[in-house]
């Protein structure tokens, strides 16, 4: 143990002190991967963990919650609560309000505040209170204090209501609570309750007691465990979160190309100090373990740093993580970023491992370092070992591995296979590196001095040179360049496609939403304001919309219905290939059946002329899907009824939201103008065909910001890398550097040799990492997003995206090259030609 | 007479303005009167009593609904609209194991929630309730702890206390309750407690009352007993504490004979000694557990004792009040032969010094 | 005018803090064609001579002039268009780029230099050597004297007037560098440059045109033959 220590200090440790920067650089990359995994997985804890949030443990902790489509009819609380089991019931019903004038939104939630202690036991409000429907206790973020006057609005209307009190225990809520009766009257929603939850004595299991409440419930009220609906959110966003972190780990395996760089410069470097300490008496193992131990130390001190580093990331991340889930899937607050236990050996672990994974080869080339090489100069170094042909073959085997993998279904919802044919690409492409260098090498052996000049040639061959070192820079930019490419083809095809959906989807020239709207909570609009809207000169019809929150096969779905015939007069609805619009909408308004959309279909494993349960209106029933139809505008999934059949169901006229159709001979600036008269007394945002479209694309885009930060770590990860791993060629070549000086080259001369193989360097890297993230491309938008999300996403190439995105990376690459440029250019030739 | 309410509701500072008060001369129309009178402010129905299984393992119960008005006329026609606020509390005496269970709810009518409706003869909050079936009333109380099923039947006919219809409070003519009770029903049913099912049988009591000004601001708590006596004859005692620490001249009683011919009783014809005390360790208030009783127009001495020293039922302050409610023993001599008898006792207003007006409790 | 002039230079490096003189007060002056060994044990002060003859460094006194140009003063640049210009370099371990073919090497400072008909210049040079034949070749598939002759046409590929031969057969065994040496004699002497050879061996020194003896840094005598 001694003795490994005494190699371990000797080989090891006096070189990474010699080094500082160098091994700072490592250190440092390894601390970015380790952040980047971090901070993605706190945030998504973060941003997860607000799903459940101590807003829903206003009334108590509910064990059971009981549904129905449509909202639970009241009279089956009172139902319950008669119920001769030792059970505790409450009403709740819940909203997104907006405080006017700010227009910051907040949770409405109400309660029977008469039954359930929710405002705590220090307040004790008089029924008198409690009855008065203008009386709220609010959260402790919310102006204005307690007796004050607050402006919200609820759906289409604007309310004034008097603060009774603040919440205890919810202060870092923005919630809003009231009376269940207030809350009905504000929502519009009498008679209805969003669920009812239920407490039970702990005597008997949750599945006996669902059991017996199920039982004195009509049909199509769902009992299922509290949390049920914060699961399928979970559920849901499960595949969002996966993907984001595999992206976090595209850094990580950028990290392991440098460790493996380092540590194979390490054992290079050392090759004579090695067959000293094996003369001297080192078992191989010894020298093994030396190496494994650098890399150790690497992967800790990088762990740690990742540790600091990821918290803070995780700050920026969560809140990205927030905007995305905000917009693709349920209003969320974000919860407090916690650094648990698991985190810090998350990080520790995944540094130390990856380090540990990305050594193991140089380390064993370490110990099979003869002792007799003490005696050799290390001359030709990286040219060997190198097998480029056998090396290729086995990236082609890979790449056929990946295309197998790339046909492989899902495993429970979650693209694994297109996960591991993505890691076989990355490996496929890592192993034909060295092929490309050394064909783009030959390329360049003609005709780049003529061009470039004699730097460029120098570069070209020194990099050929040393082949293998080369390779692992350039996969490690490579990969990092082809994550870009492929998230940037990815999000790049998905947007062209939005876009071209939007242009056939939002036909209409006006549309109008409840004010106090917000992602996953349905606010609606009187029935009052259609009507009017519909009877105005000018305008040629109003499609009302109306989406409700439902579950569908343990997943959060939408239940939708819209008026057929106007969607067929005007609207563009496409449906998959081979499916007949005109039939579909035929049929649609005559009986029970529905359209959905490809994301329900994709999840829920629908296809046309399927049945689709819903109970509605008591009743368990059965509709037929008619036809699959596109749409991009949720994840979640759309289940379309018409309008007319919905209203037999569920008789609430009340709409979501109002698409206006303009006659075609009126003046569009008139219309509008009495449109907005018209709903001057409602609360409702009223917007143009082309902000609906621009605020899509905001939204679009603000979802993928994340994806852009990962790739921008990463980028930045294998440019730091490049800068060490430059460092480091330009130390191990320093003799050559000042030979060249005797053969008198320029200082300036010995800058652009280095500039150029960091050109040469990012080109390849470029140009693999173009193919390569073109092939993962692929595999993203047919593999996985199909698989995790349902979509149909039209391939599309981002030229402009692409363009600057390579570019930038370009640019950093020289940029990175500018220290290793200036310490060759301070090189003291004399020193170095001296050198043996 | 009972009392309870009255404070906790009074706590919540309501008011009196559109109720009609308690005047002489009010018909009583059974059993329409059993149930709910909203044109009065406050109504109680308590029924209390003491059970043993055959094997003489002893019970004592409490369970009150409370109804009490908030708003008159109704301003919106939501279910959920707060016209009544509806409380109830259970309690039950574990005597031989010296343990004792309380629970209280508050609710309003709601969709079903709770109510005192004569069309369907039930009294209910949730699922505690007592319905009227003929002359028998089902009472239903379950809790997580414990769950009472009881047929209770009237062996006597109900006593209007007071005069002329009336029971007097107070000075002021409206000072004063519309007070009925059940003094002897023969109660059998099942008890299930730790998952162990008891068969129950005894004597229960029951009282209705209603009203819209009762107490005045000078009655700070007060001491009300009942006594169903082995030879069938019964007792109620009401004695109201003045802040000053005086008894209120308004206090009185009733005593029901072997026949059901009920005797009012003046504050001058008895006296209450308390004797030994019981510290709450919860409230910290001291009760008496142990009192003289003594009734010189009838001849009737009486001893009253507790058999559990802890029948306090703890609020969590609001219109959630802490009191003492309890099952008795009496035991003394009528006219100079023994006599015995068990029954309840509840005492109000030891546990903090309480104001109108103010809220109480800890 | 001498090539090469050396006028009371003196030397002082800083090594770990200690000042250490590597020559004192060298005064030499090199004719044109003239073919001078250095000579004295390793540590005397030969190759920092070479190195100061060579614009590679600066004295820390007196003055060294090149073709009558003092380096004294000059910046980098200029510098190294004065090597570019006269100076030819050849090495104890050849320094040939192991990723440059024979003459890719010989034209290497051509290239540099920014030179046209470098391939022109390099296969003559080459020729000069007698080794055109090997012109493809790369450096490890030749020998060590083969090597060290490529080196020699390196340095003289731009044809500079100053030669500087740091122990160019202190790797070589004893046939192939006295071939090595008698090239170097033949340069001096058909091509007029002044060759300044640093040597160690008595043999190969005595083929020069004069010794210069080094010890301690100093001049310890000038043996003309």
């Amino acid at each position: 143990m001694k003795a490994r220590l005494r190699i371990f200090h000797r080989l090891i440790l006096r070189a990474l002190f010699r080094e500082p920067l160098r091994t700072a650089l490592t250190v440092f990359a390894v601390a970015l991967g380790v952040a980047v995994v971090l901070a993605i997985e706190l945030a998504g804890v973060a941003a997860a963990g607000s799903f459940r949030s101590s807003l829903e443990t206003l009334a108590g902790d509910a064990d059971l919650e009981i549904t129905a489509i449509g909202g639970v009819p009241e009279e089956l609380l009172g139902t319950l609560a008669r119920l001769p089991y030792p059970l505790e019931f409450s009403p709740r019903l819940e909203g997104v309000a907006r405080v006017e004038p700010e227009g910051a939104s907040v949770t409405a939630v109400g309660l029977d505040l008469i039954a359930q202690r929710a405002l705590g036991d220090a307040q004790h409000p008089s029924p008198e209170e409690i009855a008065d429907s203008r009386a709220v206790w609010i959260g402790a973020d919310i102006e204005p204090r307690k007796g004050g006057v607050l402006s919200l609005s609820v759906n289409d209307r604007r309310f004034e209501f008097i603060v009774r009190g603040s919440l205890p225990g919810a202060a870092r809520e923005r919630v809003v609570v009231m009376d269940i009766a207030s809350a009905q009257d504000a929502f519009a929603r009498a008679g209805r309750l969003d669920r009812i939850e239920a407490r039970h004595p702990p005597s008997r299991p949750l599945e006996h007691w669902r059991q017996l409440i199920l039982d004195a419930l009509p049909p199509g009220v769902a009992v299922e465990p509290a949390g049920a609906r914060t699961d399928e959110n979970r559920k849901m966003l499960a595949a969002f979160r996966w993907n984001l972190r595999v992206l976090s780990y595209i850094s990580l395996i950028v990290c392991g190309f440098l460790i493996y760089n380092t540590i194979s410069v390490s054992v290079v470097r050392r090759r004579p100090e090695i067959g000293i300490a094996r003369a001297l008496g080192a078992t191989r193992w010894d020298i093994l373990a030396a190496f494994l131990a650098e890399a150790a130390c690497f992967g800790a001190a990088g762990g740690l740093a990742g540790l600091a580093l990821g918290r803070l990331l995780a700050e920026g991340a969560v809140g990205m993580q927030a905007a995305t889930v905000d917009s693709l899937y349920v209003s969320s607050a974000p919860a407090a970023i916690e650094l648990s236990a698991g985190a810090v050996a998350l990080a520790l672990l995944t540094g130390v491992a990856v380090s540990l994974l990305s050594a193991l080869a140089p380390a064993f080339e370490a110990s099979r370092v003869a002792p007799v090489e003490a005696l050799t100069s290390g001359q030709r170094e990286f040219q060997a070992r190198v097998r480029v042909r056998r090396d290729l073959l086995a990236g082609l085997l890979l790449a056929v591995l990946a295309a197998a993998a790339s046909q492989a279904p899902p495993i429970g919802r979650k693209p694994v296979f297109g996960y591991v044919a993505a890691l076989l690409l990355i490996a496929a492409s890592a192993m034909a590196t060295p092929a490309v260098v050394t064909v783009l090498s030959r390329a360049w052996r003609k005709g780049i001095r003529l061009i470039l000049g004699v730097e460029a040639m120098l570069a070209a061959r020194g990099l050929a040179a040393s082949l293998r070192r080369t390779s692992v820079l350039v996969g490690a930019l490579s990969t990092a360049v082809a994550m870009m490419v492929a998230v940037g083809i990815m999000v790049g095809s998905f947007r062209q496609t939005v876009v071209l959906w939007l242009d056939q989807q939002l036909r209409a020239d006006l549309y109008l939403r409840p004010a106090a709207g917000g992602a996953g909570r349905q606010a609606v609009i009187h029935p009052g304001l259609a009507d009017a809207l519909e009877a105005l000169p000018g305008v040629a019809a109003v499609e009302r919309f109306r989406s409700y929150d439902i579950s569908y096969g343990g997943l959060p779905a939408l239940l939708a219905s819209g008026p057929t015939e106007i969607v067929r007069r005007f609207g563009k609805t496409r449906f998959l290939p081979g499916q007949d619009r005109h039939a579909i909408l035929d049929q649609l308004p005559l009986g029970d059946y529905v359209i959905v959309s490809e994301p329900f279909a994709n999840k829920h494993r629908v296809r046309p002329d399927d049945m689709i349960a819903l109970p509605l209106d008591g009743e368990p029933r059965e509709f037929k899907a008619l036809g699959v139809y596109y749409d991009y505008s949720n994840e979640r999934g759309y289940i379309v009824m018409d309008r007319g059949v919905m209203l037999k169901y569920l008789p609430d006229a009340a709409a979501t939201s109002l698409s206006v159709y303009f006659d075609s001979g009126a003046d569009p600036a008139v219309v509008r103008r009495a449109v907005e008269r018209t709903s001057a007394d409602y609360a409702v945002s009223i917007q143009s065909n082309r902000a609906l479209r621009a605020e899509a694309m905001r939204i679009f885009d603000r979802t993928f910001a994340i994806t852009y930060a990962l790739e921008a770590v990463a980028v930045f990860v294998a440019v730091m890398g490049i800068a060490g791993a430059l460092l480091a060629l330009i130390i191990d070549r320093r003799q050559e550097m000042g030979v060249l000086r005797f053969l008198g080259a320029a200082t300036g001369q010995i800058r652009r040799l280095v500039l150029f193989e960091a050109a040469l360097l990012g080109l390849a890297a470029n140009l693999i990492g173009l193919a390569q993230g073109a092939l993962l491309s692929l595999i993203l938008i047919f593999v996985i997003n199909k698989q995790s999300f349902g979509w149909t996403i039209q391939f599309h190439w981002p030229v402009a995206l692409l363009a600057g995105g390579l570019s930038l990376i370009y640019a950093a690459t020289l940029a990175a090259a500018l220290y290793p440029a200036r310490v060759a250019v301070r090189l003291n030739p004399i020193e170095a030609v001296r050198e043996q | 007479m009972k009392r309870l309410a009255l404070l906790a509701l009074a706590a919540l500072g309501l008011v009196a303005a559109d109720f009609r008060p308690a005047l002489p001369g009010y018909e009583y129309r059974f059993p329409r009167d059993h149930f709910s009178h909203p044109e009065f402010q406050t109504e109680w129905w308590y029924y209390t009593g003491n059970l043993r299984t055959p094997q003489g393992r002893r019970f004592g119960f409490e369970l009150t609904f409370f109804r009490h008005g908030v708003a008159r006329p109704p301003v919106r026609s939501s279910p959920w609209q707060v016209d009544d606020l509806y409380l109830a509390h259970l309690a039950l005496s574990d005597i031989d194991k010296k343990t004792f269970h309380h629970r209280e709810r508050i609710n309003r009518a709601g969709p079903g929630l709770a109510a005192a409706s004569a069309e369907l003869s039930r009294i209910w909050n949730g699922n505690w309730h007592v319905e009227w079936r003929g002359n028998v009333q089902s009472l239903q109380a379950v809790t997580d702890a414990f769950t009472l099923r009881l047929e209770m039947v009237p062996q006597k006919p109900p006593v209007i206390h007071g005069r002329d219809g009336v029971s007097r409070k107070g000075p002021e003519p409206g000072r004063a309750s519309h007070y009925v009770s059940f003094t002897r029903l023969a109660a059998s049913g099942a008890l299930e407690l730790d998952g162990a099912s008891y068969e129950l049988a005894g004597l229960a009591w029951m009282d209705h009352e209603f009203f819209t000004n009762q107490l005045s601001p000078e009655q700070a708590g007060w001491d009300w007993f009942s006594v169903q006596f082995e030879n069938g004859a019964e007792l109620m005692l009401a004695r109201m504490r003045r802040n000053d620490g005086s008894v209120d001249p308004f206090s009185h009683g009733t005593f029901v004979d072997r026949s059901g011919a009920a005797r009012h009783l003046e504050s001058k014809d008895f006296s209450l000694v308390p004797g030994a005390t019981w510290t709450s360790p919860s409230s910290g208030a001291v009760y008496p557990i142990e009192w003289r009783i003594g009734i010189a127009p009838l001849g009737l001495e009486l001893s009253a004792a507790t058999p559990l020293a802890n029948q306090e039922l703890t609020g969590r302050g609001g219109p959630s009040l802490t009191y003492w409610e309890g099952a008795m023993d009496y035991e003394g001599t009528l006219q100079g032969k023994p006599i015995r008898g068990e029954g309840y006792l509840e005492m109000v207003g030891y546990a903090a010094p309480f104001r109108f007006g103010e809220a109480s409790g800890p | 005018m001498p090539l090469l002039t050396l006028d009371h230079v003196s030397k002082t490096y800083r090594t770990n803090g200690a000042a250490v003189t590597a020559l004192r007060d060298v005064s030499l002056a090199v004719e044109a064609g003239r073919f001078v060994a250095l000579a004295g044990r390793s540590g005397c002060g030969k190759t920092t001579l070479l190195n100061l003859a060579g614009a590679m460094d600066f004295p820390s006194s007196g003055e060294v002039l090149i073709d009558g140009v003092t380096t004294t003063g000059l910046g980098d640049a200029a510098l190294t268009r004065l090597r570019r210009a006269h100076v030819g370099f050849i090495f104890q371990l050849f320094h040939l780029l192991p990723t440059l073919s024979v003459v890719e090497n010989v034209e290497l400072p051509l290239l540099l230099a920014g030179r046209s008909g470098a391939r022109g210049a390099a296969l003559e040079s080459l020729r000069w050597v007698e080794l055109e034949d090997l012109a493809g070749r790369m450096p490890h598939q030749l020998s060590g004297g083969q090597m060290q002759r490529v080196a020699i046409a390196r340095a003289l590929v731009h044809s500079p007037k100053l030669l500087l031969a740091d122990e160019p057969i202190g790797n070589l065994d004893t046939a192939t560098g006295s071939t090595v040496v008698a090239l170097l004699r033949r340069i001096a002497r058909e091509r007029g440059a002044a060759v300044l050879m640093a040597t160690h061996s008595m043999e190969s020194a005595a083929a020069c045109d004069a010794i210069v003896r080094l010890r301690d840094g100093r001049i310890e005598e000038i043996e003309p033959r």
